[in-house]
């Protein structure tokens, strides 16, 4: 056998399914150091690419565009009454007419969850209530470290209840927060754009239905 | 797929997930993707080389897979029923764009070209231990179409030839032929881009 002939039956034996050419295979590697790199090489090259298997992650967009598409589809059902109403923040011809203000209310709800949660996991503790709704309205600065303070009470509340499901809730809380920074970022940049808006509401939205899931298990 | 984790049947978490998604629970469709997203989402990348274009594929291949969730009997593992989905997606997709899926030249004798080169045996050049995985993301990336979906269902994903052959619709002999190009040409693209490297700081002098 020689380079050429040896190349010729790579292809072939990539598989290993023809054991009798494996003995000539291996007299010639023995004696051709450039073959012999050549058949390392590929080796190499294919034991590597299984590193490239789910290596990359998705943008937040994907799940995003995934989600409001099972809920126009119906495959995503309301579970509580409450829902209902968020539902009808995906009808485009009233998503434009509400969004500006959509945004606080999505953001009074996630409050208004949170403060729920702080009231029945620490009964002695004042929830801070009159000064953060009109810091919501006026000023969305506070919004985030108001989120932050009711994330603690939200995962207090999921380690009493549902400590299985505490790692979960963490990491979905994490992602939900970068998700509102990123929107609320855009927003910023852009503060005539709908979309942008449209974004941040659908991110508080998001992180309202997190809490509001966390609430039905506490109930349940 | 002959992995044997793709075989056995879904893991009781999974299964619980399933049937809560098929009631129309939202956390358990997130959290079915959130466990999958990354495999679908990287085939669909290697397929297309285009962000854009993988995160649609990614989204629709859910989609379909979720639209069908109310069907899924738990014979074979989930995994497997999304990433077959994930794999025709792509394809269709390939198909619409009408690139090449698999390379035409099966009946093509060797030539010249395909010779042994003389280089290989540079031993700066020589592709040794490992190879770094954003280098071959690369690589992979500036492969022909053809070469790059044969590579990526099997030496990435595990396909057998059998089951490529099904998928693209091309002979055991010709998806043999492809990978075995399709490695031999990543090794020309590894090898180009260590000489580009180590040519770097003398061009900086």
């Amino acid at each position: 056998m020689n380079c050429v002939e040896l190349q010729a039956s790579l292809a072939e034996m990539e598989d290993g399914s023809r054991a009798e050419h494996l003995a000539h295979l291996q007299a010639h590697l023995k004696t051709c150091p450039a073959c012999s790199a050549l058949v390392a090489e590929l080796n190499l090259i294919a034991s590597s690419a299984a590193q490239l298997r789910s290596c990359d992650e998705p943008s937040p967009r994907v799940w995003n565009s995934l989600e409001i598409a099972l809920r126009q589809e119906g495959l995503i059902r309301p579970q509580r009454a409450s829902r209902s109403r968020l539902s009808s923040f995906h009808t485009p011809a009233l998503a434009s007419k509400w969004m500006r203000w959509m945004v606080p209310v999505a953001a009074a709800l996630l409050l208004a969850a949170g403060i729920y949660v702080r009231q029945n996991s620490a009964p002695h503790q004042v929830a801070m209530v009159a000064p953060a709704v009109h810091d919501l309205q006026g000023n969305s600065q506070d919004d985030i470290q108001l989120a932050g303070l009711n994330d603690d009470d939200l995962m207090q509340e999921v380690a009493q209840q549902s400590p299985a499901l505490r790692a979960e809730y963490t990491e979905s809380l994490r992602r939900v927060n970068e998700y509102i920074q990123d929107a609320k970022n855009v927003v910023a940049l852009n503060p005539n754009d709908e979309d942008a808006h449209r974004s941040l509401m659908e991110a508080y939205q998001q992180k309202a239905m997190l809490f509001e899931l966390a609430l039905d298990r506490s109930m349940q | 797929m002959t992995d044997p984790e793709q075989r056995k049947a879904s893991d009781p978490n999974e299964a619980e997930l399933i049937e809560r998604a098929k009631h129309g629970d939202a956390w358990a469709f997130q959290a079915l993707y959130d466990k999958h997203k990354r495999r679908v989402y990287s085939l669909c990348l290697r397929m297309t080389s285009n962000t854009a274009e993988a995160e649609d594929l990614a989204q629709e291949a859910f989609l379909q897979l979720f639209r069908k969730i109310g069907t899924f009997r738990g014979e074979s593992a989930f995994s497997t029923w999304l990433h077959r989905l994930s794999v025709n997606v792509v394809l269709m997709h390939l198909r619409k764009k009408s690139l090449p899926v698999v390379s035409l030249d099966e009946t093509q004798a060797g030539t010249e070209e395909d010779a042994p080169k003389k280089d290989f045996g540079a031993d700066d050049l020589a592709l040794a231990g490992s190879i770094d995985r954003l280098q071959l993301q690369r690589a992979v990336a500036d492969l022909p179409p053809g070469y790059r979906t044969i590579f990526v269902l099997h030496d990435v994903e595990g396909y057998e030839h059998n089951e490529i052959a099904t998928l693209v619709g091309c002979s055991i002999g010709n998806s043999k032929s492809q990978l075995h190009k399709a490695r031999m040409k990543l090794r020309e693209l590894l090898k180009m881009q260590r000489a580009e490297k180590a040519e770097e700081p003398e061009s900086r002098r």
